[in-house]
């Protein structure tokens, strides 16, 4: 009898330590897509709120107390996204929401925070700095898709060639790159050839191939993300295409797709990184993130890692200097012109349009010469003041924003 | 960019090579649907299964034939299984148990792999001799999708061959006409059934296998093709092998030269494609016709 009741007792005393955990109170909602066709790289951006916000309760919390956010999946569907928000919103009483990996997502969540007045930081490329979408409630941790646009086209038509041809998942972070491409081709005396668009989610690109030899560019511009990005680069392999003449510009990659198109992912590949890795020969501080992040996840930090542990650091911090959780106006006071020094040296949100001051890093590829964890080099860091448009410009969205498209 | 004969007969056999793995994974469909009476919505996890089966003894034993192989073993053995412990209760009762069975079984297992293996897809890597095109007078074709086409016509004569000339085949084909009269005599038709299950899986697996060199293993990666799957065996009538073949090569040519002249509509065309098919022909084009 005694050992029953010492069991029944010791069962309560569990549940009660469990149960004070699990009803502390919230102070953030992240979403990420965990599924679908971006699952990979949105399990790295939890990846990276996790550390940060490991790193803040290490370091005493938020306003004294250990910080509790929730985390989940959005299903990579903006109404499954909002529908999850408004719960913790309205359940929970959350006044700060973060993550998505859709441009598309982001602009809706970003509109709904606005209407709700809710703080919205977004993790990824994202337009709600710009025109209309800019409603002062919703921050970037990630950049603006022109950004990664205009940096890989610059460096492409000064270094690689200038006749080029693109490939261009068809929705807004498609259309925004493809519109910053155009606008540099122009500018610098680019030839563009042709473009191709694809629907999202696409994995077979065969049917692409015949028109893209046929057209002959010296650049090719791989303009879709995700499983997309995997497939067209293992197909293009495939049809031997790799290793020949032409060079292959990802304005958005990731470092998950350069592993899975292995040797495929040859030198003639260029890919835009908001981060990568071996930035940490050049940071000290991204050092200790790229160790702590691999000591923790057995595997080195992407950009949307990176995206994901900045917005979620910064979020945090900011309730700490603005001394709460729940006041909106107070924390959006608080991040404009928020001063980091994370991963990449001094960076901030900007006050205007409250976009992280970030540079692009172009990485080549280094194709069958891969191995561990060395999947390319970094040939150059494109700041972000070449690559960011002014307040002004982003508020009436301009230049990107008015560029026609073509078959649009 | 010119628009010239060398262009489309590119076109025409890139289109070819898309719709033999379209052929390969609605021939199993049909056999299911056509001996069975069961929508397997599952289709496209037994794909993903072949393609996860491929990377996994590709990575053990360094051979891309064995893996091949052990993608139509290994599910089609998963096949077996499913069959005999989870749709065989079900048979009898209203057609729409198996068809919820299938779907929550595709929810279930696709999860499952992605605890197993993650979300970032895993290499199947194609054998050096596969890369690289055939190129004579401006026409070209990769190697590797001159394989698939060869792949899926040797596939389709040892259906031909089994389904006519062997007895397990001829019986086969009896139990999708009636399967009381088989049964009446002497025949253990529920094995047959279980077998019938097992092989429609195992070409789906194969197909996946094919795929995973060309694109990726992951867990995600059977819901779109088990969409198109159906397109095609709508387009060539439920049940018939013929109706399969037939509809994955219309549906390799309309995505192929879609693609060409239209790409953003390549999705889409499909879709039309069986609309207007069916505005014509609303079993299909060989639906009813033949069954197996």
């Amino acid at each position: 009898m005694k050992k029953v009741s010492l069991i029944v007792a010791s069962v309560f005393l569990v549940t009660l330590l469990f149960s004070g955990v699990a009803s502390a109170k919230p102070i953030a909602a992240l979403l990420f897509p965990l599924s679908g066709p971006f699952s990979a790289m949105g399990t790295d951006m939890r990846k990276g709120s996790e550390l940060a916000l490991e790193e803040i309760n290490a370091k005493g919390g938020v306003l004294g107390q250990k910080a509790e956010v929730i985390m989940g999946d959005d299903e990579f569907q903006a109404a499954i996204a909002i529908r999850k928000y408004k719960e913790m919103v309205d359940g929970q009483g959350i006044k700060a929401i973060g993550g998505t990996l859709s441009g598309g997502i982001s602009v809706a969540v970003n509109e709904w925070a606005c209407k709700n007045k809710v703080l919205y930081m977004s993790f990824c490329h994202t337009s709600i700095p710009l025109g209309k979408e800019q409603c002062g409630y919703g921050f970037v941790s990630g950049m603006i898709p022109y950004q990664t646009g205009v940096a890989t086209a610059k460096y492409a038509f000064q270094n690689l060639g200038k006749s080029w041809m693109i490939v261009t998942q068809d929705y807004r972070f498609g259309h925004d790159e493809l519109s910053a491409w155009l606008t540099v081709s122009e500018k610098m005396g680019g030839k563009f050839l042709g473009n191709i668009y694809s629907p999202l989610g696409q994995v077979d690109y065969s049917a692409h191939i015949p028109k893209i030899v046929a057209t002959n560019p010296e650049i090719l511009v791989i303009n879709v993300y995700g499983q997309s990005m995997d497939a067209i680069i293992k197909q293009l392999g495939e049809a031997g295409l790799t290793n020949k003449k032409m060079k292959f510009v990802i304005p958005k990659s990731h470092l998950f797709t350069i592993k899975a198109s292995g040797a495929f992912y040859t030198e003639n590949f260029y890919g835009g990184h908001t981060f990568y890795w071996t930035l940490q020969d050049k940071f000290p501080k991204a050092k200790k993130f790229v160790e702590d992040y691999m000591k923790k996840h057995g595997a080195p930090p992407s950009q949307d890692s990176d995206g994901g542990y900045v917005g979620t650091r910064a979020l945090l911090e900011a309730m700490n200097v603005a001394k709460t959780t729940t006041d909106v106006d107070k924390l959006i006071k608080t991040l404009k012109g928020f001063k980091m020094d994370y991963n990449k040296g001094p960076e901030e949100f900007r006050a205007c349009d409250h976009i992280r001051t970030t540079s692009v890093v172009i990485v080549r590829g280094i194709g069958a010469k891969a191995s561990g964890m060395n999947y390319g080099e970094v040939v150059a860091e494109i700041p972000w003041q070449e690559t960011l448009e002014s307040c002004e410009n982003n508020k009436n969205d301009v230049p990107y924003g008015k560029v026609k498209l073509p078959g649009k | 960019m010119e628009i010239n004969a060398s262009l489309l007969i590119n076109q025409m056999l890139f289109g070819l090579a898309l719709g033999a793995v379209y052929i390969l994974m609605a021939c199993g469909l049909t056999i299911i649907f056509g001996l069975l009476d069961i929508v397997n919505f599952a289709h496209g996890t037994f794909y993903m299964l072949g393609a996860f089966a491929a990377f996994v003894t590709v990575s053990l034993f360094g051979n891309f034939w064995i893996g091949l192989a052990s993608a139509i073993i290994l599910v089609g053995l998963i096949g077996w299984v499913t069959e005999t412990f989870l749709i065989k209760p079900l048979y009898g009762k209203d057609p729409l148990y198996p068809l919820m069975l299938t779907f929550g079984f595709s929810l279930a297992v696709t999860d499952l792999m992605r605890g197993i293996f993650g979300t970032v897809g895993r290499i199947v890597p194609l054998p050096q001799f596969f890369i690289g095109s055939i190129v004579w007078e401006g026409v070209f074709i990769p190697k590797f999708r001159v394989f698939i086409i060869f792949l899926t016509l040797g596939v389709l004569i040892f259906l031909w061959y089994f389904f006519k000339k062997t007895n397990l085949g001829m019986i086969i084909r009896a139990a999708t006409r009636d399967s009381l009269m088989v049964r009446t005599l002497g025949i253990d038709v529920p094995r047959i059934w279980t077998f019938g299950f097992a092989l429609g899986v195992g070409l789906a697996g194969l197909a996946g296998a094919v795929n995973s060199t060309i694109q990726s293993a992951l867990p995600d990666m059977g819901v779109e093709i088990t969409v198109e799957c159906f397109v095609v065996v709508v387009i060539g009538g439920l049940g018939s092998l013929g109706g399969a073949i037939l509809g994955g090569l219309i549906i390799g040519q309309v995505i192929s030269f879609v693609s060409l002249f239209a790409s953003d509509w390549s999705n889409v065309a499909i879709f039309i494609t069986m609309l207007l098919i069916l505005l014509v022909r609303t079993r299909g084009l060989f639906g009813e016709a033949g069954r197996l």
